[in-house]
């Protein structure tokens, strides 16, 4: 996994896109004519069917590249990782950082042996209504339906969203009352919170 | 001690339940409440359990006054006993007939019904056989024994204040908001205003060189790093010109300080590598 | 049953969690229709029930979108990249009346409102669940 992350890696693959990238941008083309695309016909499609398989479980062992995931209902899967895998764990990273007992979502292929090569995982990710009812330096104190809730500002990762603007590590606007969106990751070890964003209605 | 007990308990049901049913009388949230709870199932009607709830929260409040301004009766006391029994009735049918009544959208009274609100509605019951039993009232039994009324009452408030999350919006958030007012902000703007990553991975997710290279890209961002003045974004995908899938690097380029505030058509790069061969694949995504 | 291909609405979906699963999704249940699960591809819609009515309250934003009840399909379509994944309701939400006037857009062309909330599952068929939010139409 070291391989695709190390620096010689991207200095190649800067000096390839840096030589020969596709600029696309604002002249290219025109917007979409959304309304047009809305109008047209859509092919029909089964909620059964789907050409990726997605897995929710937690982690209960991992051997090497491979997750031993177990479902809701018991059931045991296995999910492969390679090196064009993503991983989510309040960032992104490697592997590495994915521990027993860590809850996932994975979306990948099914292999005929019946595991999943995972395109990408989402490591304890968590997306919650919460009321902000406290706010300290390195922590906010939230409520999610009638649980009290600790939110982690984790330097350099939270970011917040305010009434649809940009993500910005500016917390500054928040204030106590404010209803919001969590997104992230959840700890095991005490049912609290890291956020990656907290986004504030109007 | 039983006597200060019975005896102080009309003043702290009395605080208890006009606090609560003037949250449920005059609440402006009583609406939203209502449509999250059995009620609604029960009376088959949204407005009709808004109003079964405003009507509890008038009951609530005179059966308060009653235990405030005349602790030596019984009767405020039985009432208090009764409602007890009547929320412990209604949570117990609610937690039967539908354990999981819920709305994935409402923060606020959705989830399944808690030990923590079997023990509230426990409470009132025993709140109220006690104040039943007063002989005293409450503003005589606090002159009398001001120390052990106090210690009491800060001992049984504490208690309460934990059964109840609810109660946190009447002293620990008030609390935290003059704090707040008074120390500042603690999180005041940083002296780097550096554009976060996710801002730019949300850049790129509503530009046209996403949509370009939607069919191509299969994972999440795998990395990022900055060269040259420019942000990559790197990506994983399968390029499937001609059935010939092959494994490809998707990486894209974008200015680090550009966010959706400053523009809603950034000017991307976008480069496919070939995985087994890392050179470029000649592709145009537009066509 | 399959995915039809009227146009119904259109809006922004975000996602959420349902049926016990782990962390703060442990307690959540199986939604208003009491079938709702995390790893199926189902959706939250505001107008589910006149109580879920009640509670998401579109009407706040403008939106008014008809009534439909548990078990219904419809296909559920990124505006600009075209993927799309066909979704059975299974909850109310999202709580459109808190998130009025946000947009979420795609090559300078915007989506408003909250008009649906997708499972982890069928929010990653057409999307990222790190990026929370999407532009889409609705087709049944």
């Amino acid at each position: 996994m070291t391989g695709r992350h190390g620096i010689d890696r991207r200095s190649l693959l800067t000096s390839a896109a840096l030589g020969g990238a596709t600029i696309v941008g604002a002249s290219a083309l025109g917007g979409l004519d959304a309304d047009a695309a809305f109008a047209a016909p859509m092919p029909s499609l089964d909620p059964a069917a789907s050409r990726s398989s997605f897995i929710d479980g937690r982690v209960s062992q991992i051997k090497g590249s491979t997750l031993d995931v177990v479902e809701s209902d018991g059931t045991h899967r296995l999910i492969q990782l390679t090196n064009a895998t993503s991983i989510w764990k309040l960032e992104t990273v490697t592997a590495e950082a994915i521990e027993t007992g860590d809850g996932l979502y994975a979306r990948g292929v099914e292999m005929p042996d019946g595991s999943v090569a995972a395109d990408a995982v989402w490591v304890n990710i968590v997306n919650l209504y919460v009321t902000v009812r406290g706010i300290e330096r390195s922590r906010l104190h939230l409520s999610h339906g009638r649980n009290a809730l600790v939110g982690h500002i984790v330097a350099k990762r939270t970011t917040a969203s305010f009434r649809g603007g940009a993500l910005t590590s500016n917390l500054s606007q928040l204030k106590i009352g404010h209803h919001a969106q969590v997104l992230g990751a959840w700890r095991p070890a005490d049912d609290s919170v890291d956020i990656a964003r907290i986004s504030v209605g109007h | 001690m039983a006597s200060l007990t019975t005896n102080l308990a009309t003043l702290l049901l009395g605080v208890l339940l006009a606090a609560t049913g003037a949250g449920k009388a005059f609440g402006r949230q009583a609406a939203g409440q209502a449509a999250g709870t059995v009620l609604v199932r029960v009376l088959n009607d949204g407005r009709r359990a808004t109003r079964v709830l405003r009507a509890t929260g008038a009951v609530e409040l005179v059966v308060a006054a009653g235990l405030l301004a005349a602790p030596t009766t019984v009767v405020p006391g039985i009432a208090a006993a009764a409602l007890g029994l009547g929320f412990l009735g209604y949570l117990g049918y609610a937690r039967a007939t539908a354990p999981e009544s819920s709305c994935g959208c409402t923060a606020r009274s959705d989830g399944p019904i808690t030990w923590r609100a079997f023990v509230r509605a426990g409470l009132v019951v025993v709140g109220g056989a006690a104040a039943a039993g007063a002989r005293t009232a409450w503003w005589t039994q606090a002159a009398r024994h001001p120390v052990a009324s106090l210690a009491f009452l800060l001992v049984t408030t504490a208690v309460l204040a934990a059964f109840s999350s609810d109660l946190d919006q009447l002293w620990l958030v008030p609390l935290r908001r003059t704090r707040l007012r008074i120390l500042g902000h603690p999180l005041g703007a940083g002296p780097d205003e550096e554009v976060p990553v996710a801002a730019s991975v949300e850049l790129l997710e509503r530009s046209l060189a996403w949509v370009a290279a939607a069919p191509v890209v299969r994972s999440g961002l795998i990395d990022h790093w900055e060269a040259d003045g420019w942000r990559f974004l790197q990506f994983a995908g399968v390029h499937d010109p001609d059935d010939t899938a092959r494994p490809v690097t998707v990486l894209f380029a974008l200015d680090p300080r550009a966010t959706k505030d400053t523009t809603d058509r950034p000017a991307v790069r976008v480069t496919l590598i070939d995985d087994r061969t890392d050179e470029p694949v000649p592709v145009d995504l537009l066509a | 049953m399959a995915c039809g291909s009227t146009s119904l609405w259109a809006g922004e979906t975000s996602w959420f969690c349902c049926g016990s699963s782990w962390g703060p999704c442990g307690s959540t249940g199986t939604g208003a229709c009491g079938t709702c699960q995390s790893g199926k591809n189902m959706a939250a819609w505001p107008n589910l029930t006149a109580a879920c009515w009640n509670v998401t309250n579109p009407a706040a934003c403008g939106e008014n979108m008809p009534r439909r009840g548990c078990g219904s399909v419809v296909n559920v379509k990124h505006q600009c990249s075209g993927a799309a994944v066909c979704v059975t309701l299974a909850d109310c939400g999202p709580n459109t009346q808190m998130w009025c006037s946000e947009q979420t857009c795609c090559n300078g062309s915007c989506r408003t409102h909250r008009v649906i909330d997708l499972t982890p599952a069928a929010f990653s068929a057409i999307g990222s669940l790190s990026s929370g939010l999407l532009p889409v139409y609705i087709y049944e």
